[in-house]
């Protein structure tokens, strides 16, 4: 560009501006990105035989795509009739092109037992608030182990560690008693409640604090004067903010694919997240096969894991490190 | 009226480690006052203590009059300087300032004013709006300074805070440091392990080894008159040369095969004649002279370190080294500073730079007899206090 302006008016090209334009946030992304791979170790320096580079190259590989077919064959299933589906070979499209249709039923009454969209919103409800609430206990409870010693705090941590290997399954009877007499069957808390409790969160939290988080920073800010809730709220919270949004994301993700509790407390099928109300078409479709309800399960799938992509992608650069340079001398 | 009293302050940790053991003194209004020692010997502890980071096992720690022990942190109103400066990464250079005075409510005209005082003091004016990611090292200490004196606090503590500076800039903020205390005149306590650092900079220094407080007094007071072992090997650098000797009853000191005439000796030191006792020289008390002349020691030189204005001799006598320097070789510590090339030393004089001094012949030296200082073998403190 400069060489044909300087063609053009015959002169030579106009010196360079003093000062360099602000940088664009765009700019600014891309150049961190260049730093860090700068500061990344080529993979021949690793110390590896090539064969062994290319080895897990191709097992990666492999694993890519068995995560990946699936989400493949769902988007290449949404388009066909039920018909299709079965009949037509399960990884090309086949004729009539029917995704547009199947995504407008998912907003209708299709068969008297309650709407997609309905379940939808249930799901994000209880996932939100949930999710939401297990982070925010996760982060009070996670901080309070860390960083604070009281009696008691190596047994409840213990004991926290100790309910990341029950599995649910184990806890159906009783659970479902106790919400039998605690009016919890078919209530939105007896969902919610339960999914704000989250002790891998509080145990990713615990670790978390614990290295983002220095006690001088908390003596200092003691030493000014605050108290503890402004210390948690206006100098540890900010540092823990990754590990916020990770045990957000985690939170949110098992609230969204819980299948057991909502199927365990809800008969109203009115009330029903997406897993379950799922299952019922998926039931109904094998019992009955009536209703034209295969195209329709297989939309849903698809629709009900974009939310969680989309997700992954926002917060996924907030997990960026870094937030504790200059803090620390070392 | 002092500003901080310790009576009998002493940590006793859950582990059964003994931090601190009754730790007495006192620290007078707008005095600058050092605790140095070599690391593990409580002075961080200590200071802790004083800021009420750690509680107090037994002893009491008074502010002016009042007794202070169960008080928070937050209600001490004392500020502190942190080994790593602990700003808070998050906020700015003004918020981190600020963040003392925004705790107490401080109206937000009020509290500008204040930050952007305590920034134009230490030439942290441009500086404001940055985070501490994109600050110096330098730079980072000023703001952790602004941070104590915006407060204006009646105490100041210091904890090493400038021990993650280099050299040059390290000479260059002790200054500052002095500068920023006669300007705020509040009572500080500063922690260090450097004893030059602690000379230089403290009206007092404490000397602490092992949670036992050794010495309280002026740098002339330690230097002139350490009370024990430990104080005389820990103050001056290069350390006091310290030998296991004899006095004989005729008033010589038996320094291996020679002798050192003393003359008088002082009434405390006479009484021990005939006993063995450990005797310290300077390395600048010991300058060259002529073989036979009074206080005259002879003594093999092993290596010459020029410094420019002075040169530092490193030689050999036959009398046998005590304190830290013996204790370092019979461990057979490695870097420790009694060989150099393979070559043992066990005494250094620091000379004028003009004196011509071979490596590797045989000197005489003058020793200045009034200025030894002498030590109870057993005990290890100052014989001539008594």
């Amino acid at each position: 560009m400069t060489v044909s302006a300087s063609t053009r008016s015959g002169s030579p090209a106009p010196p360079a501006p003093a000062a360099a334009p602000p940088e664009s946030r765009r700019d600014r992304r891309k150049r961190e990105r260049l730093a860090e791979r700068d500061r990344e170790i080529p993979v021949e320096m690793y110390g590896l035989r090539r064969g062994t580079v290319t080895l897990l190259t191709l097992l990666a590989f492999l694993f890519a795509l068995f995560t990946l077919i699936p989400i493949g064959w769902l988007l290449i299933n949404s388009t066909k009739t039920q018909a299709n589906i079965f009949e037509t070979f399960g990884f090309w499209f086949a004729s009539p092109f029917q995704f547009f249709h199947t995504f407008g039923l998912l907003f209708q009454n299709v068969d008297g037992y309650g709407t997609y969209i309905q379940w939808f919103g249930n799901t994000a409800l209880y996932a939100v608030v949930g999710g939401v609430g297990a982070t925010a206990l996760a982060a009070f409870a996670g901080y309070g182990l860390a960083r604070f010693r009281f009696r008691g705090s190596r047994v409840t941590f213990y004991l926290i560690i100790a309910a990341l290997l029950v599995p649910i399954t184990a806890l159906t009877v009783p659970l479902y008693l106790t919400y039998a007499k605690a009016h919890l069957i078919n209530s939105i808390w007896g969902m919610v409640l339960p999914s704000m409790i989250s002790p891998i969160g509080v145990y990713l939290m615990r670790t978390y604090a614990d290295i983002s988080v220095p006690r001088d920073l908390i003596d200092a800010a003691r030493i000014d004067g605050a108290g503890e809730l402004r210390i948690f709220f206006r100098v540890a919270l900010p540092l823990m903010v990754p590990g916020v949004l990770t045990v957000l994301l985690i939170s949110i993700v098992a609230v969204w694919n819980n299948y057991f509790l909502p199927l365990l407390i809800f008969n109203d099928n009115t009330k029903y997240p997406l897993t379950v109300g799922l299952g019922l078409w998926s039931d109904r479709a094998v019992n009955s096969g009536d209703a034209n309800l295969y195209p329709m399960l297989v939309m849903g799938g698809l629709v009900t894991i974009i939310p969680l992509i989309a997700l992954f992608l926002i917060l996924q650069r907030y997990w960026r490190g870094g937030m504790l340079l200059g803090s620390i001398a070392n | 009226m002092a500003a901080i009293t310790l009576e009998n302050l002493t940590k006793v940790y859950a582990t059964g480690v003994t931090a601190l053991d009754e730790l007495s003194l006192d620290v007078r209004d707008g005095e600058f006052v050092v605790l140095v020692g070599p690391s593990g010997c409580g002075k961080t502890t200590a200071l802790r203590m004083i800021a009420g980071l750690e509680s107090i096992t037994s002893g009491t720690l008074r502010f002016g009059c009042e007794v202070v022990n169960d008080v928070s942190p937050r209600q001490r109103d004392v500020a502190m300087v942190f080994q790593n400066y602990a700003l808070y990464p998050h906020l700015t250079v003004a918020e981190n300032i600020g963040f003392a005075l925004a705790n107490k409510h401080v109206p937000k005209a009020d509290r500008d004013r204040r930050v952007r005082e305590a920034a134009e003091a230490l030439g942290l004016s441009a500086l404001l709006r940055r985070k501490p990611a994109h600050l110096s090292g330098g730079q980072r200490q000023r703001v952790a300074m602004g941070r104590a004196i915006v407060r204006e606090p009646a105490v100041f503590l210091m904890d090493e805070p400038l021990s993650n500076l280099d050299a040059k800039l390290r000479v260059q903020m002790r200054a500052e440091v002095l500068r920023v205390h006669s300007q705020i005149g509040a009572a500080t306590v500063y922690v260090t392990h450097d004893q030059v650092e602690a000379m230089t900079m403290g009206d007092r220094v404490a000397v602490l080894n092992e949670g036992v407080l050794q010495q309280y007094g002026t740098a002339r007071e330690l230097y002139d008159q350490p009370v024990n072992l430990f104080v005389a090997s820990f103050i001056g650098s290069p350390e006091m040369n310290l030998y296991e000797a004899a006095l004989d009853p005729s008033g010589a000191l038996v320094l291996g095969s020679q002798r050192l005439k003393l003359g008088q000796l002082p009434p405390g030191l006479a009484a021990r004649s005939g006993h063995p006792v450990i005797v310290g020289i300077r390395p600048e008390d010991l300058t060259p002279g002529s073989p036979g002349a009074p206080g005259s020691l002879a003594a093999d030189v092993r290596a010459v370190q020029p410094l420019g204005s002075e040169v530092d001799v490193l030689f050999a006598i036959d009398a046998p080294a005590a304190g830290a320097r013996a204790q370092a070789a019979a461990a057979g510590e490695a870097g420790a500073d009694t060989e150099l090339f393979g070559e043992a030393y066990n005494g250094v004089a620091r000379l004028d730079a003009r004196a011509a001094v071979r490596s590797g012949t045989r000197m005489t030296f003058t020793v200045d007899v009034a200025r030894l200082h002498f030590f109870d073998q057993e005990t290890g403190r100052a014989m001539t206090a008594t």
